[in-house]
């Protein structure tokens, strides 16, 4: 699969650190759901319409401006471990994981842009940025939207809006979510309250890898949860307002933590970088941790000599299939801990 | 974050529930919640207005039409089939299912009318629409208020628009 092993050579631009507030929000998704008008819905379509339904979209795909010089994936032709590892890019679904007949994802080189073809839904479109760039992730999606409905006729009601497979995302068809960082109000215990707080104004709050995940490395998912009543361009300004708010909530935190605590912060970050520079056998978990306390010491400037951009890499790359592919075959956890020690150690220098 | 019911579909909705001083915390699917609704509302501690006023009509009021056991004309998909599955079969099943869907979108989303964008092949109809919609909304405001002048400048406003856009309908006909 060459087009997997085109992708996996390079990180991701998303990751690149760059935008605004990218200390505290790692990357910013927009996604819209469409669907063909009266075609069946990807899980009761039999085979064959689901063949010339993948078909079509992938020229439609082709076709597109947007998505000129796009790879085209077609899940039947890839391995389990190289769908895994897609998965672990945040580009397509784990749903796809396991239900690859007839799908297809079609990716920018860069990884910005992506259509997932046959997923829940006909059409699922999708942009990440780094940072907090929900606007710019939008008018990326949207646009292509804009390509797409010229030559496809979107399956759509004039009173309920775009129809989904779910009734959760009829209407603008819209999610869009931010992966923000907070360790400050994990330490100081004011999550429940924040996390609540957002719960309350309808956003929805997950661990990294989305539905039913714990949190890890005080990564949290923020995401609308509502698609009827409210247009995109509300979804987006509603969201990015509330976090903004939480981002303050965070920047306090820190401040209070440096106030009282300095020293005691300083030896938790210090003693964290330590231990990813010369660790020999590193867990997950772990390690999502210890990151967390490093690129809190990048953001406060306690941390000098390492880019926002690497911490971000080797997120993404600690990840069990990232390392397989890495070292190009299968390991049981406790050869992947020694191999996610190594890797970690040749990024960080020494 | 899973539905604590089923374990399978993401939960949309997420209460609070007070039982005695214990403070407990509900998270559930759209389908679970409507479900539950009823039992979960009586014990409720704070009112989620729509929401939950749109999970006790449908969990009252028990579904029983002939449409329930035909299914959709178009992909044939059953609403217990819906029930099950928490996703519809194809575009049309939305028309179909509507009395029984718009009670279940009214809880999940806290409103039933699409308020986005609109592609090409419908552009000019729904923005018309929606400009009326708003117009009678005003309207409505102005009598309420005894603005009678501006009422009666509102009124005009909706005829010409509903008429221009009868008229635009009956060329395009021809
Ligand atoms: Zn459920
Ligand atoms: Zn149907």
């Amino acid at each position: 699969m060459s087009a997997v092993k085109e992708l996996i050579g390079k990180p991701a631009e998303w990751l690149s650190g760059e935008n605004e507030e990218s200390e505290l929000v790692l990357s910013s998704r927009v996604r819209l759901a469409r669907n063909i008008d009266k075609l069946p819905f990807t899980h009761t379509g039999r085979e064959k319409v689901m063949a010339d339904i993948c078909g079509t979209l992938k020229e439609t795909l082709s076709s597109v401006r947007s998505m000129k010089g796009a790879l085209v994936i077609e899940m039947d032709e890839t391995s389990e471990p190289d769908r895994m590892m897609l998965a672990e890019r945040h580009l397509i679904t784990l749903d796809v994981v396991k239900n690859y007949r007839d799908r297809a994802l079609v990716v920018r080189p860069n990884e910005k842009l992506s259509v997932m073809i046959n997923e829940e839904d006909h059409i699922r479109l999708q942009a990440i940025e780094s940072g907090l760039s929900i606007r710019q992730a939008f008018t990326s999606v949207d646009r292509l939207d804009n390509e797409l409905d010229r030559q496809l006729t979107y399956a759509f009601s004039e009173n309920l809006g775009y129809l989904t497979a779910c009734p959760t995302n009829v209407g603008t068809g819209l999610r869009v979510s931010a992966m923000i960082h907070l360790p400050g109000l994990v330490h100081n215990k004011d999550i429940a309250q924040v996390l609540d707080g957002l719960r309350n104004v309808r956003l929805t709050v997950r661990g990294i890898y989305g539905e039913g995940t714990e949190v890890m490395g005080n990564l949290f998912q923020v995401s609308n949860s509502v698609t009827l009543g409210l247009s995109e361009a509300d979804t987006v300004k509603n969201i990015e307002t509330h976090i903004r708010k939480v981002l303050e909530f965070e920047k306090k935190a820190r401040e209070v933590l440096l106030k009282k605590a300095r020293s005691l912060l300083e030896d938790k970050i210090w003693r964290a970088y330590g231990i990813l520079k010369s660790a020999r056998l590193v867990g997950s978990k772990e390690a999502m941790g210890l990151i967390s306390a490093v690129r809190m010491g990048i953001g406060l400037g306690i941390i000098t000599d390492v880019p926002m951009a690497v911490m971000n890499e080797i997120l993404i790359m600690i990840q069990p299939m990232h390392l397989q592919a890495l070292y190009n075959k299968p390991m049981i956890p406790s050869e992947r801990d020694r191999v996610r020690a190594d890797y970690i150690r040749s990024r960080l220098g020494k | 974050m899973v539905c604590q019911v089923c374990k399978e579909r993401e939960a949309t909705i997420h209460f609070t529930n007070m039982v005695g001083n214990k403070v407990e915390k509900i998270h559930l699917c759209h389908l679970c919640a409507e479900e539950k609704g009823f039992d979960y509302l009586k014990k409720s501690s704070f009112g989620m207005g729509d929401l939950l006023a749109g999970l006790l009509g449908n969990a009252s009021g028990k579904v029983k039409t002939k449409q329930v056991r035909r299914g959709c004309p178009n992909c044939g998909t059953s609403y217990a089939r819906f029930k099950k599955v928490g996703r519809l079969g194809c575009s049309e099943c939305y028309d179909f299912f509507k009395d029984q869907l718009m009670p279940l979108l009214r809880g999940v989303h806290g409103d039933t009318r699409h308020l986005g964008k609109i592609p090409k092949r419908f552009g000019k109809r729904v923005t018309l629409q929606r400009r009326v919609h708003e117009l009678k909304e005003d309207l409505r405001r102005a009598v309420e208020l005894e603005q009678y002048e501006r009422a009666a400048e509102l009124r005009d406003e909706i005829k010409r628009l509903t008429n221009s856009d009868e008229n635009r309908d009956e060329t395009c006909r021809q």
